[in-house]
């Protein structure tokens, strides 16, 4: 603790590499064959991405029955898991984005993994509401556009906002992504011994020549991009959670939510960060690119917004009883003490109390511990809209319609999937771009700015 | 360009006329296209195909090639009319009346058919004792005429057989039974037929050794029995319900399954009415189980079923010490019987409420003469004497109603003719079996054995519609004519005769009973045609009821008048027959030790006959809310006892014969007592009806007083469970916190007579106005709404019977009831109130109420669900994709969404067929996979008032539509109309102080208002 000079900035990137060694490292994935644990890894996804496609291939034959869903729980997994990934796409943005404008340097050197994070998770949620319609072949109908009917989408509806919200996240994340690639793509071109791979590599380059007007365009785009997407943040899971806020059900009719949610998906998004970039780091040997200090300002940040997520618990019990209203009162009541009781303390202890453990600094900067508590993290957030959704839904205003959820094989295969798709798509991008972005560390490595330290 | 050249200069020619540049050709080449072919495209003026014309043609085909093609929703092929049908218009509907006959009540019945197929059956409005109303049986009875698993040819062995084959070979075996003196035995239900009973006759006169054997399940036998010992006759007077201040219920579930329920629940309904003032009556229901009646009782007292002559005589010595009965039956003989029984010693006894006691003994004397007692089919015939003593003693008769007395044309055979039968049988002097459309070996008592001796029997002939266990020992099967299919007539009550006429062709290859019979009388296969029971039962009809009550017109108009109306009224006038008092002598109470078994028929399969039917499979039950099973209902006390929960099996042995049951913890129910209801449990029935439930008949026993109620049975834990679904959660009894859920919520408002007779207003303490922050719709002209008289309502499930078929719901099956996803747009609600041992039943149809503010409209992204400008909260079926959102964000959970196909997925597609596709309403769409739906206030209904009002050219009135459920409601509890017409019936509920809608608070403002249920009962008891 007492070697730390507070009147000094500590390096983000450790060990001062040169440019070069910086190229080399970050492109050393691109320019190998995969090795056998690429294999093994991607055949694992993939099984479990099929496992996924097949339960959905009965799910479109048969139809959504094949779910636990019912009666008064009109919405089971798939919105969960919907809520779950767009959770996990958060961070994303907010790395690249937020971060950026606030002038973290940190976030250099994990950005563009997380940003690539974030569209994999949107595309894995954009699925969700796609299947989980009764008609998934008329899909269409919830894109306005003109038809001889002269049906026009309903535009009171949260689902509606939905559409919108997250196809917009996404277009502007993944510009923003590429945006980020560019200067990128134009050093792999530059390096590029093969002439498929610089002939892709040119392309997708935009004929990059690092030239000074080039990079002081590309900075006010990304300035402008970042400034873009900041309110996206906000806005995907706010709109999200009026799914849910603005109906009339106890447990979902809160005005809480919207902050609530953001705040919970900023904490899974950073686990999910976390948990997959402590392999990244490892097996690429991206030590002292993704510095132990990083992960540990990453944990701080899941200390914050665990909190914040624990405070909304409380608020929401307060909420209830304040307000008077009996099923509001007993929807919390059985939250926590109902057929449901074992989900929710699930949701409390991974949410609430382990992340607190990141207090301890030794914690803190411990990788074994922290992957486990990040990893809890994701099944506590993963529970937290199970909570919501399904304990609301299962004993709402009339005790005649009660039921009791439970989920079948196919809703679990297609939770399996989900992550199998995500994860063929983080495998594949290790392999195929730049998973850590080789301009934006050089900006950041030692001696790289001019500062008023010594030389 | 005269010539044709190559390149080389080559010159071709096509014809020889060509090479010598014919001037024929050189005109056509100058003129490239045909004269007309380049005109302006008229296909009227060409002859022959030219180009454009083929291409028109080739384009069409296409087109029509394509728009051909089908899809999912396409199944067949719609031909239309190249002729039309007498009386049949496309779109329009027929009625025909006719007569139920799905059970013995035999009710007039008024059949709606489209295109010449059978649709709906509603009671025949005009019909006096039904008067509009029929059964839940009656009602889905259309899925009985379109069973994919009826019999469809006549069957010998397992070989199909064609009717003349198997009539000569019958006939032969007839004539020779004759010849060798050996019994011809016919075994039937009850029939009630005098048409069917002459057919019989003449059967028995073309083969003199047969013999009919008659039996019932379930039936009145005691009641009867009682009734003759103590007036000399069978015959039974319909009572006055609508008079009775007081009604005293002896285990009689005279709402739900007893005597003519749907008359009685419109009579009893009638002092329930708000709207005619505060005159209720007041009902006592004492009684074992928890049944329909006593849900709705004021005053319920619960007791084990065979402490009821114990009771009786107590009651009875009570009121004559008390001197509050006439001396002349304060004589020797009823002193002797009942001297020694005292109410407070019976209370103490059997640990039964003496506070209810009390205020019954007050309200029976107070009501003197206008008090009914009714005793339950099921009570042995002790206690139907001594009902009837009590209800001369107090003066009671002055209710009974001769003038429409309760025939039974045929009485069922004594337990020894039977035994007698069995034996017969047995040893070979039977020599041809009859089963006249009657399934004994399912019904039958177990000690007859009957199934093994049937065995026996050289020939066994089973008529029958659909396959049943009878039908496994037959020789011959011959398939059966469903009612709708029939003609027939009956005589239930002595005022008014009812004509049962075919509304369809037959769909299979199958014959009326009778005409069968028929057949075989005139000893000439060839004798038949399809018109032989037609022709018999009009001249039946002519000889008896026409000749004897002298009709001024002739036979034709008379005929066809009461073939239009489905009955004819006569005078039906009995005189009231003296009571006989030595008919109590001897009576005394015989109370075993130990658990009874308490067996009941079902609310919905009858005796069995509509196992096979899926919608009444599904509907589920009044009180436990269980479907698709039967089970054994217990006290939590019992369970407890047996350490036994909800689906555990427990193996009930008694009388030597043991049955195994899953538990079902029923609140309200007397200690040591299991009900059970019959009707399950059968084989060889067809898909829907197979190993569903279980069957007790096996508990049957012919040597009991009652073989309904079974005393000093075994009852163990067999470790088994066995998953019974229900619509409800058990919550009640799992959870006391959860106990008044109903009221604090404002779901159900309830009160006390006594208490609206001090302040009408008493429900509305303090007048809160609710006020929106948005623009409300304004609704110009006509609206739609509901009001549901909760007063009225006794939760008989009809409606949902009735809101089935009207509406095309498909039967989804238990393993989908299991997950909560029945489809049912109506249901009815039942919250406990109370301690479990002794509960407030309170009970709420609940269906989709249209709010004014629907939170489902909002929420739909794709506009589905809608608000129309006459108040309906519309449903757009094919612009739904499924979101379910709606459904999550109803607060009354009325909206139902299709999870599969399930007309594809229940039982491997049952329904899913050419056959059952006729049931289906034309005016409502059938819904498809992946689509929410819900109660659409009959909208079929009122678009069809509509178009007749347009072109009638007045304005649409809310009296002109009825929406299925009301019109089917027996005690008229369903008000629908115009709420914004002040005048309007359904304006004045909505206005009333004891209306209320449900969950009011959240201001979605719904359009079904509920009138608060108003117990009859006295505040010190409250």
């Amino acid at each position: 603790m007492s070697s730390i000079d507070y009147t000094q900035e500590l390096p983000v990137i450790e060990g001062r590499p040169t440019l070069k060694e910086i190229n080399e490292l970050i492109a050393k994935p691109l320019d190998q064959k995969p090795d056998k644990k690429f294999y093994i890894a991607l055949s694992i996804t993939l099984t479990m991405l099929l496992a996924g496609a097949i339960a959905l291939g009965f799910t479109f034959y048969y139809g959504v029955g094949l779910w636990g869903n019912n009666n008064p729980v009109g919405w089971g997994f798939p919105i969960v898991n919907f809520v779950f990934w767009v959770g996990i796409g958060h961070a994303g943005t907010l790395i690249s984005a937020i971060l950026f404008l606030f002038r973290q340097k940190w976030r250099n050197g994990i950005a563009r993994f997380a940003e690539g994070m974030t569209i994999f998770a949107v595309m894995t949620a954009g699925l969700f509401p796609l299947i989980h319609v009764g008609r998934p072949w008329l899909a269409g109908y919830l894109i306005p556009y003109p038809n001889q009917h002269s049906l026009w989408v309903d535009f009171n509806s949260p689902l509606l906002w939905d559409v919108f919200a997250v196809s917009t996240y996404f277009t502007v994340s993944f510009i923003f992504w590429y945006v980020g690639l560019i200067p990128d793509f134009a050093s792999l071109r530059d390096r590029a011994v093969g002439k498929v791979k610089k002939t892709i590599y040119s392309i997708f380059s935009l004929g990059w020549r690092h030239s000074n007007r080039h990079w002081s365009h590309y900075e006010m785009v990304y300035l402008v991009l970042a400034g873009f997407a900041t309110p996206l943040v906000l806005s995907v899971h706010t709109i999200v959670s009026f799914d849910f806020a603005v109906s009339i059900l106890p447990g979902w009719h809160a005005t809480i939510f919207p902050p609530y949610f953001v705040a919970g998906a900023v904490f899974s998004g950073f686990a999910m960060v976390q948990n997959v970039l402590i392999f990244i780091r490892k097996i690429f040997n991206y030590e002292h690119i993704i510095t132990l200090d990083t992960l540990e300002k990453m944990n701080k940040i899941i200390i914050l917004t665990g909190s914040m997520v624990g405070y909304a618990y409380a608020m929401e019990f307060f909420t209830a009883w304040y307000s008077g209203v009996q099923p509001e009162q007993f929807t919390f009541i059985n939250r926590a003490f109902g057929p449901y009781a074992w989900a929710y303390w699930i949701m409390v202890s991974c949410n609430v109390i382990f992340p607190q453990l990141f207090w301890i600094r030794k914690i803190r900067r411990s990788i074994p511990v922290m992957f486990v508590i990040a990893v809890l993290v994701n099944v506590g957030m993963w529970f937290e809209r199970f909570v919501i959704t399904v304990t609301s839904l299962h004993r709402d205003f009339l005790p005649s319609s009660w039921a009791y959820f439970k989920p079948t094989v196919v809703d679990v295969a297609i939770l399996i999937g989900s992550f199998g798709f995500f994860f063929t798509w983080i495998l594949l991008f290790t392999k195929s771009l730049p998973v850590v972005s080789i301009a934006e560390i050089k900006a950041v490595n030692e001696g790289a700015q001019p500062s008023h330290g010594e030389h | 360009m005269a010539k044709s050249f190559d390149k080389s200069g080559t010159k071709f020619w096509k014809s020889l006329k060509d090479y010598y540049d014919d001037p024929e050709i050189l005109k056509k080449k100058a003129n490239e296209f045909n004269d007309g072919v380049t005109d302006d495209f008229d296909p009227g003026k060409l002859n022959g195909i030219s180009r454009r014309k083929f291409i028109a043609l080739l384009t069409a085909s296409a087109a029509f090639t394509a728009t051909s093609c089908t899809d999912y929703r396409d199944k067949g092929e719609i031909v239309p009319y190249n002729k039309r049908p007498e009386e049949i218009l496309p779109g329009k509907p027929n009625y025909y009346a006719s007569t139920c006959k799905g059970c013995e009540l035999e009710c007039g019945i008024l059949i709606k058919t489209r295109e010449g197929r059978p649709i709906k059956v509603d009671g025949n409005p005009e019909h006096p004792v039904s008067q509009g109303k029929i059964c839940a049986k009656g009602q889905a009875s259309i899925l009985n005429l379109y069973d994919p698993d009826r019999l469809t040819e006549p069957v010998k062995g397992s070989m199909a057989t064609t009717w003349k084959k198997a009539d000569s070979e019958i006939i032969k075996l007839l004539k020779s039974a004759v010849d060798e003196n050996g019994e011809i035995a016919i075994v039937s239900k009850i029939i009630n037929s005098p048409s069917t009973l002459k057919a019989i006759e003449e059967f028995k006169t073309a083969y003199p050794t047969a013999k009919v054997y008659f039996y019932e399940y379930f039936g009145d036998d005691f009641k009867r029995k009682a009734w003759e010992k103590c007036y000399g006759t069978s015959a039974l007077p319909s009572v006055k319900l609508n008079e009775a201040d007081v009604i005293l219920s002896l285990e009689s579930d005279f709402l739900g399954r007893e005597g003519n329920y749907i008359e009685n629940a419109r009579l009893y309904a009638e002092r329930k009415d708000i709207m005619k003032g505060t005159d209720f009556n007041k009902l006592y229901v004492v009684e074992g189980g928890m049944s329909l009646t006593g849900m709705n009782a004021d005053v319920r007292i619960r007791m084990k079923p065979e402490y009821q002559t114990e009771f009786l005589l107590s009651l009875i010595n009570e009121l004559v010490a008390g001197n509050h009965v006439p001396g002349a039956y304060r004589t020797g003989e009823i002193l002797n019987t009942v001297g020694g029984f005292t109410l407070s010693g019976f209370a103490q006894k059997y640990s039964v409420d003496e506070k209810k006691l009390t205020e019954l003994v007050k309200d029976l004397v107070d009501g003197k003469g206008k008090s009914i007692i009714l005793a339950g089919n099921t009570m042995p015939e002790e206690v139907h004497v001594l009902s009837n003593l009590l209800n001369e003693m107090l003066g009671n008769t002055a209710l009974y109603d001769y003038s429409s007395v309760h025939l039974k044309n045929t009485a069922p055979s004594s337990n020894e003719e039977m035994k007698q039968l069995v034996e017969k049988m047995s040893n070979g002097s039977v020599k041809v079996l009859i089963h006249f459309d009657s399934n004994p070996v399912y019904h039958l008592p177990k000690d007859l054995n009957y199934e093994e001796n049937a065995r026996k029997v050289p020939a066994v002939i089973t008529l029958s519609e659909a396959p049943n266990e009878t039908v496994s020992v037959s020789t011959y099967t011959l398939p059966l004519n469903n009612p709708l299919e029939s003609w027939g007539d009956s005589i239930v009550r002595s005022n008014v005769i009812t004509l049962q006429q075919p509304v369809i062709a037959p769909l299979f290859n199958t014959r009326e009973k009778e005409a069968v019979l028929l057949t075989w009388a005139s000893g000439d296969p060839e004798k038949y045609n399809f018109d032989i029971y037609h022709k018999f039962v009009q001249n039946n009809f002519k000889n008896g009821i026409y000749t004897k009550n002298k009709f001024a017109v002739d036979f034709d108009t008379f005929w066809y008048s009461a073939l239009h109306d489905g009955f004819v009224e006569v005078n039906g006038e009995q005189s009231p027959p003296n009571f006989n008092i030595s008919a109590v002598t001897g009576i005394s109470p015989s109370v075993k030790e130990g658990i009874s078994v308490h067996l009941q028929p079902n609310y919905y399969l009858g005796d069995g006959k509509f196992s096979n039917n899926g919608w009444l499979q599904e509907i589920p039950h009044p009180v436990t809310k269980v479907a698709w099973d039967n089970f054994a209902a217990m006290s939590l006390a019992t369970a407890e006892k047996l350490g036994v929960t909800f689906n555990d099996v427990v193996k009930v042995s008694v009388n030597g014969s043991e049955v195994e049951l899953p538990v079902m913890m029923q609140p309200g129910m007397a200690d040591d007592l299991i009900v059970v209801e019959g009707g399950y449990g059968r084989k060889n029935s067809g898909e829907v009806a197979q190993d569903v439930g279980f069957n007790i008949n096996t508990l049957i026993v012919t040597a009991t007083a009652s073989p309904f109620v079974l005393q000093a049975a075994n009852v163990s834990k067999t470790g088994k469970t066995y998953k019974l679904v229900s619509t409800q959660e058990h919550n009640f009894l799992v959870d006391p916190s959860l106990r008044e859920f109903h009221k604090i919520r404002k779901i159900i408002f309830e009160g006390t007579l006594e208490e609206y007779e001090k302040d009408p207003k008493f429900l509305k303490e303090e007048e809160k106005v609710l006020k929106g922050i948005t623009r409300e719709h304004e609704y110009p002209g006509l609206k739609w709404g509901m009001a549901i008289d909760l007063n009225k309502c006794i939760s008989c499930g009809i409606c949902v019977a009735s809101c089935n078929v009207e509406n095309n719901i498909p039967v989804v099956g238990k393993d989908q009831v299991e997950v909560g996803r029945e489809m049912q747009w109506m249901r009815i609600d039942r919250y406990y109130s109370g301690e479990p041992e002794d509960p407030q039943v309170s009970n709420q149809p609940m269906l989709c109420q249209h709010c004014d503010n629907a939170p489902c409209e909002n929420v739909c992204p794709v506009n589905a669900t809608n608000h129309s400008p006459d108040g309906i909260n519309q449903m757009v079926y094919n612009r739904c994709v499924g979101t379910r959102y709606c459904s999550n964000n109803c607060p009354y959970k009325v909206r139902r969404f299709n999870f599969f196909d399930f007309r594809d997925h229940f039982a491997d597609a049952y329904y899913q067929n050419d056959i059952t596709a006729l049931a289906h309403n034309p005016e409502v769409t059938v819904r498809s996979r992946g689509v929410m739906e819900k109660c659409t206030f009959c909208i079929q209904r009122i678009m069809e008032a509509r178009e007749d009002a347009i072109r009638e050219g007045r304005e649409l009135k809310g009296t002109d539509v009825q929406t299925a459920c009301q019109q089917a409601c027996p005690s008229n509890a369903i008000i629908f109309g115009d709420i914004n017409d002040p005048d309007s019936e359904v304006s004045k509920y909505r206005n009333h102080d004891i209306g209320y809608h449900v969950l009011e608070e959240l201001y979605v403002k719904p359009n079904i208002t509920y009138m608060a249920k108003l117990r009859n009962t006295r505040s010190e008891d409250v």
